[in-house]
Parts: structure tokens; C-alpha cells; sequence
């Protein structure tokens, strides 16, 4: 059957799902965040891929890697670059704004806090789109 | 699309060779392969000579350059 899935491919999808599934709901209820639920988030994240790449592993009974794997794991990487350098040049932008420009008023005690969500924030979207660049380019021709 | 298209379909088919025993040969997974015979992918020059070997065959009985809208 051509449209199969190969060991990678289905890793690639389960670290996306991990990856929706915890950080999702962390961005989406961001207003109730705290040091305490980061470390949770990371914890979670890291337990669930190790438990899921277990099985998955144990699963496929071929887990060959090939110079096609290595091809488009290069290929996700270098937009997950693109993507976190964009962010980062739109994120000291906007902090420069705030501060030369605009008026911003943060809690001195919140912060520490506002600016881990933020890089954080940067750093998951920029890992999304490294695994989504991955899982489309396995589809396409390359 | 890749500029290079193959016969590696038809010179399976004819030697009743799998896409999988092609893969484990050769040290591809399906998937490559798959990809290959679609013409989705271009495999990298050792792959290729790796393939007409394993087939039989030359390198261009197995691979040709069709350059794009050349075909």
C-alpha cells in the first residue's frame, strides 16, 4: 500500500500530537500560568515522548533510516531555523516598540514569568513547524 | 517533480521482487523506495548505482535524466 507509514513518519506524528496536546492547552490558558505549571508542561512532555516513542518503537518492525529520512529531517530543521529567527526578530521588535515607543506596564513580579511564556512560545511554534515541514515533505515530491 | 525517471517498477516486476526485499537490499526503507518509483524522489548517485545492481542492470537501463519539460 503506498500510503504507509514509515518508522519516522510515525514518530513524527506522535510527537506533533504530544506536542498539541500539552502546549495547547499551556498557550490557550496562558493567564493561569506559573513556574510550577512550565516545569509540569516539560516534565509531561518529556514522560509522554519517551512512553509513545517506546511504543512505537517496540511496534515497527522495521526501523530503518535512510538518506531520505536524513534529507527531510535537514529540510524540517532549516524552517524550524526560519521560523524561530523570524519570531525573535518580531519579538525584539515588538519589546523595543513597547519600551522606546509604547507604554508597557508588566507586574515586576509576573515579569520573569511574561518573557519565559514568551521565548517558550517561541521555541514550541518554531518546533510545530519543524515537525509539520517534516510530515508534509514526507507527501510531497522532493 | 524530480528530473530523473526510472524503470525501477518494471524491472522489479519482471525479476518478482518486492518493494520491500528491493528496500532490505538496498538499506531504503518501503517508503523510499515507493517514493522513487513515483518519480517523488531522486535518490543520491551510490543509492542509484546500489538499485541497477541489485536489479541487474545498468545505471541507464534503470535511470534517466528528463529534463523538465523535456518529457
Amino acid at each position: 500500500m503506498a500510503f504507509s507509514l514509515s518508522y519516522r513518519e510515525k514518530s513524527l506524528y506522535a510527537s506533533l500530537a504530544i506536542e498539541l496536546c500539552v502546549y495547547g492547552p499551556y498557550f490557550f490558558l496562558h493567564d493561569r500560568n506559573s513556574i510550577d505549571k512550565v516545569a509540569a508542561m516539560i516534565g509531561a512532555i518529556i514522560v509522554l515522548q519517551i512512553i509513545l516513542q517506546t511504543l512505537i518503537a517496540i511496534f515497527s518492525r522495521n526501523r530503518v533510516t535512510d538518506e531520505r529520512d536524513r534529507l527531510i529531517e535537514l529540510r524540517g530543521y532549516r524552517a524550524g531555523y526560519f521560523a524561530l529567527a523570524s519570531l525573535m526578530v518580531l519579538g525584539l521588535g515588538m519589546l523595543w516598540f513597547h519600551t522606546a515607543v509604547g507604554n508597557m506596564q508588566i507586574d515586576p513580579r509576573v515579569m520573569g514569568l511574561h518573557f519565559l511564556s514568551v521565548f517558550f512560545g517561541m521555541l514550541v511554534i518554531s518546533d510545530i513547524v519543524k515537525t509539520v515541514t517534516q510530515i508534509v515533505s514526507y507527501r510531497r515530491a522532493l | 517533480m524530480p528530473a530523473i525517471r526510472n524503470q525501477i517498477r518494471e524491472l522489479r516486476a519482471a525479476r518478482d521482487m518486492t518493494q520491500q526485499e528491493l528496500a532490505d537490499r538496498i538499506g531504503l526503507t518501503r517508503q523510499t523506495v515507493i517514493a522513487i518509483e513515483q518519480d517523488k524522489y531522486s535518490p543520491s548517485l551510490e543509492t542509484a548505482f546500489k538499485v541497477a545492481n541489485v536489479l541487474g542492470v545498468s545505471i541507464e537501463q534503470c535511470f534517466q535524466y528528463a529534463p523538465r519539460g523535456k518529457r
